[in-house]
């Protein structure tokens, strides 16, 4: 039987330094701490020692959940799958445009997004916000049931004393000004999706119907929103693909349209995929990326907010020392209702019996605890000695196949710029969020 | 690194402040293993035992020597079983050690290796509660008693050795001829941080944990095993069985006794300084098996065909209930009749041995006793509780007019008196038939076993069932302090010769009533509410109990008259005296 060694054993530290000095991740609960130089060389030069120094300072602290334990929360969040089609042919599209394959091929009604509604408001914490988000296809192909939705669990959340907030992901072409009056009117999370200047948005995201021009159509459409939120909080979401992966440029383009802050996020696929990022790609995207945020990162010392969400995200996370097993809540405290009603671990697995979970009725418990244990980041062997384990906590489950070394090296390069980042930006011992 | 890492450790975000909100928990260096690996985590409470073997420590009792102990050699239990050489030359080097010191240590290592060996013929030193004593180890006998007594094995005596005091070996080469006088201090196991000493190899104090688990049997002892693996049991019965009633079988002996034979009467188990010799730690290893089976407090050879409960039932709910009253009385009166007694007791401080045991023994038990009914007092009146329709429950408080007798079907009046050796016969008397059929209970069990089977109906013969139990402990605990108090003249331990109770105006008796009808009134109030709105009186009367501002300092302040404590007859009808039912 091979004998473990230190090497097998899971990372429990991370050494980085930064403009401001040297550092110590401690990888269990991501607590960062400021070395001295001198203890620095020393530390590295004794493994043992900075194990033992990092175990001690990984323990557990009061109000931490411990790591290992699998959490199977009631649900806060669902998101309704509500429209099986859109108007957007983009390439890249995981739902194959809504109809999943042929799995979901008519739109929600509103007997089943009602049952998904009642039960969330039923089950869900009272003392935390409860999102209900709508997705697709293309949500607003089916806006009668966005306003129906959005109205009931309003007035029932009213009526129960719930905080019940909304989330849309729209490529914003079928918006019309009675959408916007609904978005102003409640807590509203929208995202746009727009891959950026009008060139490459509608190369990435041609019309199905052959026309030209769904930049200018999404553009013209979302900008009253842009100019009168109320309470809706808009972003911008852009998909980067090998054939330009320069992000400022995204960025750029998006913030000129008015959105106060823009995401990106790479094409993963198999490398046959027409787009998605290859091997020798994800050196490229890492510059790039980094590129940009450095940019943000001279508007922040300004006094300016960041821009690009991904860097505002993982600024946050850091400052508050975000710690998780899994990449994010699917099967755990989130879930995504089907059109048809069958609610599944996440939006982007509909169809998918690996992680089908129930109805509104109710959910399957052994399937979904066998879900959130396989997909425990310390199952799985790629990560689990990953001293970015709890941070990245393995990626989107669905990407998971497509994970290779280089993709991986990205996360890691893209986690060490943001800590130094971090500890560069100040802050330290007084604990005070400068950010 | 340097020592100083908590002062340079700046925490940077908020995860990292949280670390320390806890100040206990704050990181800092320790010097040492892992508090995981320290005895004091451990779960196991003998060694060897779960997680280590404390004679490992012992192998290295002196300097340079690490030595054997083995039971199996008839001669030379103790045996050199190596030298640590490099030790030896380093501390002659730098003057540590005598050059014939030195000598003789390198002709020990010279022989081991050649196949020769050495064993200890004598032991000298400080040996802690043996004081100072030289032995030789073979002569140990398992057994120690008496003044100038030597430590019963080798083992023992080693684990007694003062650290630090000198000791001397005398050692003799095996085969003859050659011997070696070597003295040095007892060598220290830990260093000045609490860590094992250098001289213990990783895994040395791990290294014998295949010893069975029954070695635990030996050290374990004060009634820690189950009542199956008790300390004293009565002895199995030879066949063919001896007369019934043989009192030479009806005595306990030790369970352990390492005399096995059972066609004699063995040696029965005595509470004074001799007791019976048991099977040796080293021996229980090999012959645990030997240990018989207990049932029914004696052990069993043979097969055990269980007793049959069968008492009549009561005839209907209105006796039954009125059974449990009178039940309930008679607990209060043997309570007081108890409680009397035991305060007549010289206390136990001032005395001299043997009598300063045999007093605190008597004194705790009685008193224990007492408790014991008190409890009864509740257990009986929640079955009285839970047999009453709701709203229809009077508590039972009310105090037994006369209570059974020595001989079965038999009753005699109450009668509060001194612990004199016909009243422990008597006490003895009141709890013998507890568990028998025409017991105080077993026609109440009777009755309850009878009714249908539910959840309360469960509780209720349980209930019964731990009192009969406990009434059987009590009438076994009264033959022991019939026993400690029997070998002593009453006027040796009774406060007076002809106790009697205090003059009506005597104030502390006064203040004795007052406070024993507060505690019966909280007690009553308590009852009737029931559990849990009654539980702050409970509370309270039980705490009206404690200390010289209650009922104890009140009982205190009696017998100090010498007088003997009275409980006087209360005319409220709820405390008043209750005959038992025809």
């Amino acid at each position: 039987m091979p004998i473990a060694t230190t090497r097998d054993a899971p990372a429990i530290s991370h050494r980085f330094h930064s403009a401001a000095g040297e550092h110590l991740l401690v990888v269990p609960f991501s607590r960062i701490f400021d070395i001295p130089g001198h203890d620095a060389v020393a530390l590295d030069a004794d493994p043992d020692a900075l194990r033992a120094l990092a175990t001690s300072l990984g323990q557990i602290a009061p109000g931490e959940a411990a790591l290992d334990q699998i959490v199977e929360p009631e649900p806060q969040s669902i998101s309704l799958n509500i429209s099986s089609s859109c108007n957007l042919g983009c390439t890249y599209c995981y739902a194959d445009k809504g109809s999943f394959g042929g799995v979901q091929s008519a739109p929600m009604t509103w007997p089943i997004a009602q049952a998904a509604t009642d039960r969330l408001l039923a089950v869900a914490q009272r003392d935390r916000p409860i999102t209900i988000g709508f997705l697709g296809g293309e949500p607003f192909a089916n806006r009668a049931l966005i306003h129906q939705t959005v109205n009931y669990a309003s007035a029932e959340g009213h009526r129960r004393g719930l905080d019940v907030r909304f989330s849309v992901t729209t490529n914003g072409t079928l918006l019309r000004p009675a959408d916007l009056d609904l978005m102003r009117g409640h807590p509203f999370a929208v995202t746009v999706s727009l891959d950026g200047a009008a060139d490459v948005n509608d190369t990435q995201r041609p019309m199905r119907n052959g026309r030209p021009g769904g930049w200018a159509l999404a553009t013209a459409r979302v900008s009253g929103l842009l100019v009168d939120p109320g309470q809706a909080k808009l972003a911008a979401r852009a998909t980067v693909t090998r054939h330009d992966m320069d992000v400022s440029a995204r960025l750029r383009a998006l913030v000129d349209l008015g959105f106060p802050e823009a995401g990106v996020a790479p094409l993963r696929g198999a490398p046959d995929e027409a787009g998605a990022l290859r091997e020798a790609d994800w050196t490229v995207y890492l510059h790039e990326l980094i590129r940009a945020s450095r940019a943000e990162l001279a508007r922040l010392r300004r006094g300016l907010p960041v821009r690009l969400t991904n860097f505002a995200v993982a600024l946050k996370q850091i400052h508050r020392g975000a710690c998780s097993p899994y990449p994010c809540g699917a099967g755990g405290g989130y879930f995504s209702v089907s059109a048809g009603g069958r609610w599944y671990a996440c939006h982007r697995a509909i169809g998918d019996p690996a992680f089908e979970m129930g109805s509104s009725d109710g959910l399957d418990t052994v399937r979904r605890r066998r879900f959130l244990e396989d997909r425990h980041v310390h199952a799985q062997t790629d990560c689990r000695t990953c001293w970015a384990r709890y941070l990245c906590s393995g990626g989107c489950h669905q990407e998971a196949a497509s994970r290779t070394a280089e993709s991986c090296d990205f996360v890691r390069g893209w986690l060490e710029f943001c800590l130094a980042a971090y500890c560069e930006l100040g802050g330290g011992q007084s604990g005070g969020d400068k950010r | 690194m340097t020592d100083d890492t908590r002062s340079k450790l700046l925490p940077r975000n908020v995860a990292a402040l949280r670390r320390f909100q806890d100040p206990a928990a704050a990181p800092r260096e320790v010097t040492g293993n892992p508090v995981m690996t320290r005895l004091e985590s451990g779960i196991g409470n003998c060694f060897p035992g779960l997680e280590c073997d404390l004679r490992n420590l012992e192998r290295r009792f002196f300097p340079f020597l690490e030595i054997e102990i083995n039971f199996s050699v008839a001669q030379g239990i103790m045996q050199v079983a190596a030298v640590d050489l490099p030790g030896v030359e380093a501390a002659a080097g730098n003057g540590g050690l005598p050059a014939a010191d030195a000598a003789n240590y390198r002709t020990i290592a010279q022989d081991l290796r050649n196949g020769a060996g050495w064993v200890v013929s004598n032991i000298a030193g400080d040996f802690g509660p043996f004081k100072q004593q030289s032995f030789n180890p073979d002569d140990l006998t398992g057994t120690s008693f008496g003044n100038q007594r030597l430590p019963p094995e080798p083992w023992a005596a080693v684990r007694t050795l003062v650290e630090g005091a000198p000791v001397t070996l005398t050692l003799v080469r095996r085969p003859a001829p050659g011997t070696i006088t070597l003295t040095a201090n007892r060598a220290r196991y830990l260093d000045d941080t609490g860590a094992l000493a250098r001289m213990f190899q990783p895994g040395e104090l791990t290294q014998s944990l295949c010893s069975p688990w029954t070695h635990d049997f030996r050290d374990c002892a004060c009634f820690y095993w189950a009542s199956n693996h008790p300390d004293i049991a009565l002895p199995p019965l030879p066949a063919p069985p001896p007369a019934a009633g043989d009192p030479r079988w009806e005595l306990a002996t030790a369970w352990e006794r390492a005399d096995r034979s059972v066609a004699t009467p063995p040696v029965a188990t005595q509470t004074g300084s001799q007791s019976v010799p048991e099977i040796a730690h080293h021996a229980i290893n090999r012959d645990w098996q030997l240990l018989n089976f207990v049932l029914e407090r004696r052990e069993r050879i043979s097969d055990y065909a269980p007793t049959r409960f069968n008492a009549v039932p009561l005839p209907n709910q209105a006796a039954l209930l009125a059974q449990l009253r009178y039940a309930a009385g008679v607990e209060i009166a043997a309570m007081q009749e108890y409680l009397t007694a035991a305060w007549s007791l010289r206390p136990a401080a001032a005395q001299p041995e043997p009598l300063l045991g045999d007093l605190t023994a008597a004194f705790d038990e009685m008193l224990r006793i007492a408790i014991g009914e008190m409890r009864h007092v509740r257990a009986v009146n929640d079955v009285l509780a839970s047999l009453s329709p709701p709203g229809g429950f009077t508590p039972a408080l009310a105090v037994a007019a006369q209570v059974p007798g020595a001989t079965i079907g038999s009753i005699r009046p109450v009668e509060l008196r001194a612990a004199t050796k016909a009243a422990i016969d008597d006490f003895i008397g009141l709890e013998a038939p507890s568990q028998s059929v025409d017991g105080l209970y077993g026609r109440i069990l009777e009755t309850l076993m009878q009714s249908p089977e539910t959840t309360e109906q469960q509780e209720r013969v349980q209930t019964v069932r731990t009192v009969m139990a406990e009434g059987q402990d009590h009438w076994e605990t009264f033959l022991a302090i019939k026993e400690w108090l029997g070998r002593h003249a009453e006027a040796d331990y009774l406060r007076a010769p002809n106790l009697q109770g205090p003059p009506q105006n005597n104030a502390a008796h006064q203040e004795l009533q007052r406070r024993y009808v507060g505690l019966l009134e909280r007690l009553y109030s308590g009852y009737q509410q029931g559990i849990p709105k009654g539980a702050a009186d409970i509370a309270a009367a039980r705490g009206s109990m404690l200390g010289q501002g209650g009922l104890q300092g009140a009982l205190d302040a009696v017998a100090a008259g010498p007088f003997l404590v009275i409980f006087d007859p209360i005319a409220d009808p709820r405390f008043a005296a209750i005959q038992p039912p025809p």
